[in-house]
C-alpha cells in the first residue's frame, strides 16, 4: 500500500476514534494525546544523552504561565498556550546555566532539585501561583464553529480534535528537528561528544538547545492540560507523574521517535482502561509495576523492538533476496 | 446525539436527558429510574496512593451501609422501593482523573449522586457539576464557594470542628499554656492551620513559633520534630496531617522524649501508633474522630443508624482499617436517603431541595445549613462535634461540643486567620 494511503487511513482512524469510545474513554483520550506530546518532547532531550527529572515541572511552567496570562492579563487562550511554551523554554535556558555544569547522574539529580525549587516557589507565593491549592477556574479554550462542526471544548471530542492538531504539528516539528543536521548533532553529542567537540561542535550549546526545545513543547502540553481541566496545582506536576513519563519512555524504548509514544499509549490504555474495566481498580499500582518489571526483563529494548522485528520481517519477506556480494 | 445537543446549546436539562438516554441505550440505568430498579451512587475518591486512607475505608463503610439498607427494603421513593449500589472510581487525588471519573459516573453509569473527598480534585470536577447539575458532596467545605450550587458538605465542616478539641483542652487542662504546630503545605493543611491558630488564640494558648509547614513529599520527620519541640512547648499540634505523617511524627516525638500534650485532627489506625510508641505516651492524645463502638454514640441525639453494629461489622470485614472516613460517607448516605425519600425522587434537584429544608440530621445530632461567612454559601451542615482522647489505649469520646457556639464567640478570629492564609472563599485563586 502506498505510504500516503497509510497516512490517510491513520488520519481517518484518529478522526473516527473518539466516536467509538465511551464518554470516559474520550476523556482519557484527551489526556493521552497531551501526554504523547509530553513524552515525545522528553525523548528529544534524551537524544543528547541527558535524562531529566524536571521535565514534568517544566510542563507545569507552561501550564502556570498560560493559566496566569489568561487569568491576569486576559490573553487569548491559543496565544497564551504558545506563550506558555515560550516561557517554559526560557526557564529551561535559565536552568541550563547551572544544570549543564553537570552530566549524567549528576544532571539527573540536579534537574530534580531544580524542579523541586520551582514547585516550592509555586507553593510559597500564593500570589500569583495560588499556593498549594494552585489555580482554579482557568479559562477554557473558547468555543467556535467551522461551519460543519461546532467546537464545544467542554466536550472531550472537541478538545481531542483541537489538542490532536496541536500535538500533530508539534510532533512534526520534533520529527523535522531530529532528522535535521541539528538532530544529528544531538546524537553526536550523546554518542561521540569528544569527537563532536573536536569537530568544533559547541556541545554545551547543543545540550541547551535540546533542553529548551524539549521544554518548550512540554510547556505547550502543560498549557493544553491546564485549559482543559481548568485547574492546576503543584502536586499535579510532582515526581509521581515524572515516574510515569520515565516509565513510558523506558517501556516504549527511546531508540525510535515512536518508541516513547508507543509506551505512553500502551501503558495508559492498560492502566486507565483495561485494568479499570476488569474491576482491578485498586490493584492497578501493583499490576502496573509488575508490567514494568516484566517488560524490562523480557523487552530490554522496549516495545519498539517488537515493531522493529515485525517491520524488518515484512521488509525481508517482501524484498528480493540480496546476494552477499550486494 | 452530541452534535444535536451541541447545536441546540447544552443546558443541564438537555444534558441530563441525553445522558439518561445514552446510559439507557448502553443498558445502564439513567437519571430517571424505572420502578424497582437499582439506584446507583457514585463514589469518586482516592482509592490508591497517598490519600487513599481517606477514600478506601469510606467505600468499605458504604458497602456495609448499602447491604443494610437493601436488607431493610431499600430506598422508598414515589414509584416504589429501590435497592442501592455504589459505583466507585479511583481519582488518585488527581483533578484530571476526577473529571474523567465524574464524566463516567454521570454519563455512563447514570448515578444519582456523587460523593467525593474533595480538596485538590474538586476544581477538576466543578465544570462537570456546573454543566450537568449533578449533586456532589465533599468532606472538605473549603471547596464551597458561592458558585458551587450543587456541592454540599453534609458530613464534616473540616477544619472548623478542630476548634472543639482545643476548647476542650483549654478547659480541662488549663496548665497547658504554649503550643507549636506543624502541617503539610497543601490545600488540606493550610485551612486547618488557620483554624487551630484561631482556636489557640481564643483559648489564650500562646504559639511559640509560626506553624512549621513541611512539603508533602517529606519522609524524614526527625528534623521537623526536633525543630518543633526545640522551645519546649506544652502542646504539639499535628494539624490535619495525613496518617502517613501523623504516625512518623508521633514516633519521632516519642523517640525525642516529648512528654507534653499532643492534639491532632485525626489519629487513624492509632493502635499502630501505640504499638510504635507506648500506651503511656499516647495516653491523652486528643483528636476528633471516634470509634463507633463508643457508648456515647448511643445517645438519643445521634442520627447515625446503629453505630455500634456498623463498627462491629466494619471491623469484622476490614480488621484494623477503621479510620476517620469509615463512617462519614455512610452518614452522608443517611442524609441523602432521608432526603430522597422525603422528595419521593432520586433526582439531584429534588434531593438537594429536600435535604436543605429545615434542620439536617447530621450523624452527631441535628444541625444547621451554614457557611455564608466562611464559604460564601450555606451548604455546610454544622452542629456538634465530638472531642476524642485516647485513654488506656482506646479512643474515648470526652464530650460533644457545639461548633456554632464557638463560632458565635470567636468567629472574627477564625476569619482573621483564614484571611491571613488566603483561605477565605473570595481569596482562592
Amino acid at each position: 500500500m502506498p505510504k500516503f494511503l497509510i497516512w490517510i487511513a491513520a488520519l481517518a482512524a484518529l478522526i473516527a476514534l473518539p466516536h467509538g469510545l465511551s464518554f470516559s474513554q474520550q476523556e482519557i483520550l484527551v489526556f493521552l494525546t497531551i501526554n504523547v506530546l509530553l513524552v515525545a518532547s522528553y525523548r528529544l532531550l534524551t537524544l543528547t544523552g541527558e535524562w531529566s527529572l524536571g521535565h514534568v515541572v517544566i510542563m507545569g511552567v507552561g501550564a502556570y504561565s498560560s493559566a496566569l496570562l489568561t487569568k491576569k492579563l486576559g490573553v487569548y487562550v491559543p496565544v497564551s498556550m504558545l506563550l506558555g511554551g515560550v516561557f517554559a523554554a526560557l526557564i529551561a535556558v535559565l536552568l541550563s546555566f547551572p544544570l549543564f555544569r553537570m552530566k549524567g547522574f549528576y544532571f539527573l539529580i540536579g534537574s530534580f532539585a531544580a524542579g523541586e525549587i520551582i514547585r516550592l516557589l509555586w507553593k510559597r507565593f500564593r500570589d500569583p501561583f495560588g499556593g498549594a491549592k494552585g489555580i482554579k477556574g482557568i479559562d477554557p479554550m473558547p468555543d467556535f464553529s467551522v461551519g460543519f462542526y461546532q467546537f464545544d471544548f467542554f466536550e472531550p471530542t472537541s478538545y481531542y480534535y483541537f489538542a490532536g492538531v496541536v500535538v500533530a504539528v508539534c510532533l512534526w516539528i520534533l520529527w523535522r528537528i531530529e532528522k535535521s543536521p541539528v538532530g544529528l548533532t544531538f546524537h553526536a553529542v550523546h554518542w561521540q561528544d569528544k569527537l563532536a567537540q573536536a569537530s568544533g561542535v559547541n556541545v554545551r550549546a547543543y545540550r541547551t538547545l535540546a533542553f529548551a526545545i524539549a521544554s518548550g513543547f512540554a510547556g505547550i502540553s502543560g498549557a493544553l492540560l491546564a485549559h482543559y481541566v481548568g485547574t492546576i496545582n503543584p502536586n499535579a506536576f510532582d515526581i509521581d507523574l515524572m515516574v510515569f513519563v520515565l516509565t513510558w519512555a523506558i517501556v516504549g524504548g527511546t531508540a525510535t521517535f515512536y518508541g516513547p509514544i508507543l509506551g505512553c499509549v500502551v501503558l495508559t490504555v492498560i492502566n486507565e482502561v483495561v485494568l479499570r474495566e476488569l474491576g482491578l481498580e485498586q490493584m492497578r499500582p501493583l499490576i502496573y509495576g509488575a508490567i514494568m518489571i516484566l517488560s524490562i526483563l523480557f523487552l530490554p529494548n522496549g516495545l519498539e523492538s517488537i515493531v522493529q522485528k515485525f517491520t524488518q520481517r515484512r521488509a525481508s519477506n517482501g524484498a528480493p533476496e540480496r546476494s552477499p556480494a550486494e | 446525539m452530541i452534535s444535536k445537543i451541541v447545536k441546540s446549546g447544552l443546558t443541564r436539562r438537555t444534558f441530563l436527558h441525553s445522558t439518561a438516554a445514552a446510559a439507557m441505550s448502553a443498558g445502564l440505568p439513567g437519571t430517571s429510574l424505572a420502578a424497582g430498579s437499582t439506584i446507583k451512587i457514585g463514589f469518586l475518591a482516592p482509592l490508591t496512593g497517598a490519600v487513599a486512607a481517606w477514600g478506601k475505608p469510606g467505600l468499605d463503610g458504604c458497602e456495609i451501609w448499602a447491604e443494610r439498607v437493601n436488607a431493610a427494603g431499600g430506598i422508598k421513593l414515589g414509584d416504589g422501593s429501590h435497592n442501592v449500589e455504589f459505583v466507585a472510581y479511583d481519582n488518585e487525588y488527581d483533578p484530571a482523573k476526577a473529571r474523567t471519573g465524574a464524566t463516567k459516573l454521570i454519563r455512563e453509569d447514570g448515578v444519582s449522586f456523587i460523593m467525593m473527598l474533595g480538596g485538590d480534585t474538586w476544581p477538576g470536577v466543578q465544570p462537570v457539576a456546573d454543566k450537568t447539575g449533578m449533586l456532589f458532596s465533599t468532606l472538605l467545605p473549603s471547596d464551597l464557594s458561592p458558585d458551587t450550587n450543587t456541592l454540599i458538605a453534609p458530613a464534616e465542616v473540616h477544619p472548623i470542628y478542630n476548634v472543639t478539641g482545643v476548647e476542650w483542652l483549654a478547659e480541662n487542662r488549663p496548665e497547658l499554656k504554649t503550643a507549636v504546630m506543624c502541617a503539610q503545605d497543601d490545600a488540606l493543611g493550610l485551612p486547618s492551620v488557620a483554624t487551630y491558630l484561631a482556636a489557640f488564640e481564643a483559648a489564650g494558648i500562646e504559639m511559640l513559633d509560626a506553624p512549621l509547614l513541611f512539603d508533602p513529599a517529606t519522609t524524614d520527620f526527625a528534623p521537623v520534630v526536633t525543630r518543633l519541640i526545640s522551645k519546649n512547648p506544652d502542646i504539639v499540634c499535628l494539624d490535619t496531617c495525613y496518617s502517613d505523617y501523623v504516625h512518623p511524627i508521633a514516633e519521632q516525638l516519642f523517640q525525642q522524649g516529648f512528654k507534653g500534650q499532643i492534639i491532632s485532627c485525626t489519629a487513624d489506625f492509632y493502635d499502630q501508633m501505640i504499638a510504635k510508641t507506648s500506651e503511656e505516651f499516647m495516653e491523652g492524645f486528643v483528636f476528633q474522630f471516634p470509634d463507633f463502638d463508643d457508648p456515647a454514640l448511643n445517645g438519643d441525639n445521634i442520627n447515625f443508624t446503629d453505630p455500634n453494629g456498623f463498627y462491629a461489622e466494619f471491623n469484622k470485614r476490614h480488621p484494623g482499617q477503621w479510620g476517620a472516613v469509615s463512617w462519614e460517607y455512610a452518614s452522608i448516605m443517611d442524609l441523602w436517603k432521608a432526603a430522597a425519600e422525603k422528595a419521593g425522587s432520586a433526582s439531584p434537584d429534588a434531593v438537594a431541595a429536600a435535604m436543605k429544608e429545615g434542620k439536617g440530621k447530621h450523624a452527631f445530632g441535628d444541625a444547621d445549613w451554614w457557611g455564608t461567612e466562611l464559604f460564601g454559601i450555606d451548604n455546610a451542615l454544622v452542629g456538634d462535634w465530638p472531642v476524642v482522647a485516647i485513654e488506656g489505649g482506646k479512643a474515648t469520646i470526652k464530650e460533644f461540643r457545639s461548633i456554632p457556639d464557638w463560632y458565635a464567640k470567636h468567629g472574627d478570629l477564625l476569619v482573621k486567620h483564614m484571611q491571613a492564609y488566603d483561605q477565605m472563599w473570595d481569596q482562592r485563586s
